[in-house]
């Protein structure tokens, strides 16, 4: 890479996600604490422009959920031990905007092809549900406990598809034979 | 068995288990890094002594402002604990408090209390 591009790219960056509305951008590892960290700054940012006190609870919300889709599944990751400790650091995408004053929250990371087709079919599955099904769902999942491979409770998803008052979608493009690059978009 | 007093932090709830006096009450935010393992020495403490209870009177009060998916599952089983309790026959009283303005928290409440058969449960909203 020339001296020049490296100048120029932020600035190219920063264009692009100005015309997404973006706020705030994350790329790069993510951990727990990180994670605690940028939403509460997203707390205290909502606060401050005076944001409805529901749909500051709400993005909260979705971005908790999201930010830990990341840190639990990200399949970008780097992991090894440091002075006898086990360090495991997995890589995705945040980005909060709002487009003609409507806020949005999307997340990205890399998914290995195996889960990718579950996951697409999974969340597919969410998306042709109506509010009282995916209530039904939701507890249906907490009372019988999660699909395999969740690490959590299982309802991640059908939190964000309750709670995205505008509408999710998502989407899955080729990074390389054995991984894909998994985005879902919350809006409110 | 001893009480339990936890001061509730950014990210885990206040615990307030007086179990002598069988008052109990969760409160704040909850998206701790291991929720398990937050949670399961309380519930295996509180399931072990509801177990045991006969004829008593217990009061639990859920006072959150936020809690996560997984914190969610853990609020399920508690609400299922408290009403096999009262189905074995003691009085057990459940208050779900939300901020007034809080219409999401509001509905939280009422979709874990439509499984409750026994136990009694009020929303108490806070201005």
């Amino acid at each position: 890479m020339s001296r020049n591009t490296s100048r120029n790219m932020l600035p190219a960056i920063r264009e692009a996600l100005l015309r997404e509305g973006a706020i705030t951008c994350y790329q790069g590892y993510l951990t727990e604490e990180l994670l605690h960290a940028l939403a509460q700054t997203l707390r205290t940012a909502l606060a401050l422009e005076e944001s409805p006190a529901n749909e500051s609870r709400t993005l909260f919300t979705l971005f908790v959920e999201q930010a830990q889709n990341i840190v639990r599944y990200s399949a970008a990751s780097l992991s090894g031990c440091i002075d006898g400790e086990l360090h495991e650091l997995r890589q995705g995408m945040l980005l909060f905007g709002r487009r003609e004053g409507r806020p949005y929250l999307a997340c990205g990371n890399a998914v290995a092809r195996p889960d990718a087709a579950r996951l697409e079919a999974s969340l597919a599955r969410l998306h042709s549900l109506d509010a009282p099904a995916l209530k039904m769902l939701h507890k249906q999942i907490l009372k019988e406990g999660p699909p395999p491979g969740s690490k959590g409770a299982g309802v991640g998803f059908i939190d964000i598809a309750r709670l995205a008052s505008g509408g999710f979608d998502f989407q899955f493009l080729d990074m390389d034979e054995n991984h894909v690059f998994f985005v879902l978009t919350a809006c409110f | 068995m001893e009480a339990i007093h936890l001061e509730a932090t950014k990210r885990t709830p206040g615990i307030a288990f007086d179990f002598d006096a069988n008052r109990f009450a969760i409160s704040g935010e909850s998206y701790p890094e291991d929720v398990n393992k937050f949670f399961a020495p309380l519930v295996q403490n509180l399931e072990q002594h509801m177990e045991r209870l006969e004829g008593a009177t217990v009061s639990f009060r859920f006072d959150l402002i936020y809690f996560n998916s997984t914190t969610a599952k853990i609020l399920m089983g508690l609400f299922e604990t408290l009403d096999r309790c009262a189905a074995a026959g003691n009085q057990v009283n459940i208050t779900w408090a939300y901020a007034a303005d809080d219409s999401n928290m509001q509905e939280l409440g009422e979709e874990f209390s439509e499984d409750l058969e026994h136990a009694r449960f009020d929303m108490m909203k806070k201005e």
